[in-house]
């Protein structure tokens, strides 16, 4: 079960809103992709941001870069900067929020958070972007104050683009504090805010990476580009799967999935568990779109390459030959017209190998999101916000309510998956989706 | 005049502005489907009870190479076979005139429940085309051919114009931007509900705020937009029986009380010209407004709760300020100075947030501005909502100030 912490915001938030005042925000790994963007988002309702880095200079750049990344100069004329050695002490005393995001190592944090202990405010927050560290063993061994006013925000990147956000609280935490910053990103960063349980990879990386990787899993028998098509935009997604996973960073899914993995053995353990041969070419150097290649890539002549994961050998992309998938272009011609519940019918019918793979993948998504309810959220709500919000993916209740109560479970049977007892204990005609702000027809892609 | 029937308006639905939906890989039928289909979800209405529908759009001939758009209109659902359809095109105006064209046939008790959807999609085309594609709303050939984004440069020129007579100061268009967007924040539909934006953005002149042409820049302009909304108007005979079936009182649905449309000539120096002695730099836009205000029984702004006005661009915005009468010709930097017009003034204007923030598909948008209009009166615009809002009117614009259309909606 969760703890009483988790539990969704109480109070009128105007009365939250103003439980707390926030006029100075000090960003630590300003000049990383997450501190830079988290930092010009705050610029938006912050008088005063300072941009902290091991050097002044660095600082600097991750400024330049934050106003590159808003299109707006006047990021500048809200921001500071300064290096670790020179600056933290003093202006970290002074912050009403502490944002950390430096790498993403244990000893690292920890060692920021000594010397955060040591100056801060005891009234101040201290939050962590991490992605996936424990929150509970980052506020080990600090002080009352610390453990109370300390919680992990993930935000996203790009957090200009992308609003879905995870709050997260350690077992010290202050539940007003919660309530307060789930009202103040909610109004005043435009975040969608939804609590995790301090458990491997929150609620997003969990579900999400757990796809992801299967994926990587599947490619090594069927090959890189069958596996996008067949787990591609018309399943509800606007990336492909291996597409995302070359675009993050196969360092960051090895390192998302390892500690999935080790930390959290659940139903869907090996399907967690980092394909050797990503492992193999990893250590070759090969670490997705930011070393040139991944799974998909470009030869000397610029022409589109895909991976051969047995032979670990990159073959031209034309070379590769498509199997007959009528059944995709006849959804994705359904999902062009809006045809969405016509088109994810079809899905759920479709017969033959390559159906049955694609079933199979997003069955489980299913399947694992609405088994990790009472472990990662308290209700499937909080689930479908993260997938919606933050992966841009079609949230399980939309796929449950696209496709069909009925047709959902025996999907999900057929794929040999466990039926999870919400969907099993369910009348006909229930609808699971809750968030009448969403247009579920954008996330089926017609391709 | 003999009393015609009154026209009510149940309810509709938008899709979020902020969609791709080139990018998403659909055609434009899928838009106008959710839009529909959201209206009749939201009213729980049967498709099988529209008995004609109204389709508003400007130029899905030149973004999708498609007319005859009102026939669409059947494929979004089976019960549809055989419908009365139609497609109106006035440019920008054109959600607003499809929006007559319901009413005017509901007055003239030829049917009871119609269906009116405006929809646009922008996404197709890059800016440069898309922008030589909105030249047609003016004289293309005289105005337009040959212009880099010349809609920009006339509603500069509209500036211009102020500025000549009355003065006009930079500083004033971008408080009204830096409204717009600040509104688009509290829109959950708005396109740019998450865009970087503040006051001092608006007045910077760096390549992050490019300057599009005479004294408009990026941060003036409306969007380029992909986006539907549809609503559903009514006879009072089936209002009544509507009324009794979600168990609401008659007199709690609003009602179309007023209209106003008019027309100018299109070339932007011929308007201008026509207006040289005139109180109003564009007299025609001041009559619509007028119009549906005596056709409610409204005696002047005063009886005006909140407006949602066509800010194609801010020199628009500016001149709906005066022309809606909030201040005397000349003086609408008085009713922005004062705080008027922003959320929690006296007469918040573009509470949604707007063309500019809540984006511009431009067959869509006069339908969106009565959709909009009609969530205030029922008290169901959430956060962007205007306290206790009884009259909301709406001013809609096709080309330089030529096709006017203003509807007052109320309860």
């Amino acid at each position: 079960m969760l703890s009483a912490t988790t539990a969704g915001a109480g109070g009128k938030s105007s009365d939250l809103l103003n439980s707390r005042s926030i006029q100075h925000v000090v960003v630590l790994g300003a000049n990383g992709a997450m501190g830079l963007g988290s930092g010009a988002l705050f610029t938006t309702a912050v008088p005063r941001v300072t941009f902290l880095a091991r050097t002044k200079e660095k600082a600097d750049g991750g400024l330049a870069a934050a106003v590159k990344m808003v299109r707006s100069s006047t990021v500048a004329s809200r921001v500071d900067t300064g290096s670790y050695d020179a600056d933290l002490d003093r202006v970290v005393a002074e912050a009403d929020l502490i944002f950390e995001a430096v790498t993403e190592k244990l000893d690292l944090k920890k060692e920021f958070f000594d010397r955060i202990d040591k100056v801060r405010r005891p009234d101040s927050i201290v939050a962590t972007v991490t992605s996936g560290l424990s929150i509970n063993q980052l506020a080990e061994s600090r002080s009352d104050s610390f453990r109370k006013n300390f919680v992990g925000l993930h935000f996203f990147n790009p957090p200009n683009v992308i609003v879905g956000t995870e709050l997260i609280a350690g077992k010290d935490t202050d539940p007003k504090l919660l309530d307060f910053l789930d009202a103040y990103c909610t109004k005043r960063l435009g975040r969608a805010m939804v609590r995790t349980a301090d458990t491997a990879g929150f609620a997003g990386n969990r579900i999400g990476f757990k796809v992801l990787n299967e994926c990587a899993i599947l490619a090594e028998e069927h090959g890189p580009l069958l596996i996008d098509e067949l787990v591609g935009p018309y399943t509800g997604r606007a990336m492909t799967p291996l597409a995302t996973i070359d675009l993050v960073g196969w360092d960051i899914h090895r390192a998302i999935v390892d500690n999935i993995y080790e930390l959290a053995p659940d139903e869907a353990h090996e399907t967690l568990k980092l394909p050797e041969y990503m492992a193999d070419l990893m250590s070759k150097g090969v670490l997705g779109r930011k070393t040139g290649a991944g799974f998909f890539g470009k030869d000397d002549a610029g022409k589109g390459v895909v991976l051969d994961p047995k032979t670990r050998k990159y073959v031209d992309r034309s070379s590769v030959g498509r199997p007959d998938l009528r059944f995709i272009d006849e959804i994705a011609n359904l999902h062009r017209v809006g045809r969405y519940v016509d088109g994810m019918r079809v899905f759920a019918e479709a017969k033959g190998p390559h159906a049955a793979i694609a079933q199979k993948v997003i069955a489980g998504y299913i399947s694992y999101s609405f088994h990790r309810v009472g472990e990662v959220t308290d209700d499937i709500s909080g689930i479908d916000s993260i997938m919606g919000y933050g992966f841009n993916w079609a949230p399980p209740s939309v796929l449950v309510d696209t496709i069909g109560l009925k047709p959902t479970i025996q999907m999900i049977e057929k794929a040999g998956l466990p039926v999870p007892p919400a969907l099993a204990n369910a009348q006909e005609g229930t609808t699971f989706f809750d968030d009448p702000q969403v247009n579920v027809g954008k996330f089926f892609v017609a391709a | 005049m003999a009393k015609v029937p009154e026209v009510y308006v149940l309810g509709g639905y938008q899709t979020d502005f902020a969609r791709n939906w080139s990018k998403e890989k659909k055609h434009f039928v899928a838009m106008m489907r959710e839009a529909v289909l959201g209206a009749l979800e939201k009213t729980q209405i049967e498709p099988s009870e529209i008995e004609v529908s109204h389709t508003g759009n400007f130029a899905a001939e030149l973004y999708s190479k498609q007319g005859h758009l009102g026939a669409f209109f059947l494929e979004i659902d089976p019960a549809f076979s055989g419908l009365p359809t139609s497609r109106h095109e006035a440019a920008c105006a054109s959600g607003s005139i499809a929006l007559l064209a319901a009413s005017a046939e509901i007055e003239a008790q030829r049917y009871n429940l119609a269906c009116v959807v405006g929809v646009e999609q922008m996404k197709t085309v890059g800016a440069g085309e898309g922008g030589d594609f909105l030249g047609t709303a003016a004289w293309y050939e005289l105005e337009a051919k040959g212009i880099e984004f010349p809609f920009p440069k006339l509603f500069g020129k509209l500036g211009n114009e102020y500025d000549k007579r009355y003065g006009l100061k930079d500083e004033h268009l971008a408080e009204i931007s830096t409204i717009n967007y600040a509104n688009a924040k509290l829109n959950p539909n708005a396109q740019t509900r998450t865009w970087y934006m503040n006051y001092d953005h608006a007045m910077s002149r760096d390549e992050f705020n490019g300057n599009i042409g005479g004294r408009i820049n990026i941060s003036d302009c409306s969007q380029v937009t992909d986006g539907a909304a549809a609503l559903l108007l009514a006879s009072p005979e089936y209002a009544k029986k509507w009324a009794d079936r979600v168990g609401v009182p008659l007199e709690s649905i609003p009602r179309i009380k007023g209209w106003g449309h008019n027309t100018s000539r299109i070339r932007f120096e011929d308007k201008v010209a026509e207006s040289r002695d005139a109180e109003y730099v564009l007299p025609h836009v001041r009559t619509t407004v007028t119009d549906a205000q005596k056709r409610a029984g409204i005696a002047d702004s005063d009886g005006i709760d909140a407006i949602e006005t066509h800010d194609c661009f801010t020199t628009s915005e500016y001149m709906a300020i005066d022309h809606f009468g909030l201040t005397a010709p000349g003086e609408s930097w008085k009713a922005i100075e004062a705080g008027d017009i922003a959320l929690g003034g006296k007469t918040p204007i573009n509470p949604s947030g707007g063309l500019i923030g809540a984006g511009h598909p431009v067959g869509a948008t006069g339908v969106r501005q009565v959709l909009d209009s009609h969530k205030q009166v029922t008290g169901e615009a959430g956060d962007y909502q205007v306290d206790g809002a009884k009259n909301v009117q709406t001013l809609n614009i096709g080309g330089s100030g030529t096709t006017s259309v203003s509807f007052v909606i109320g309860t």
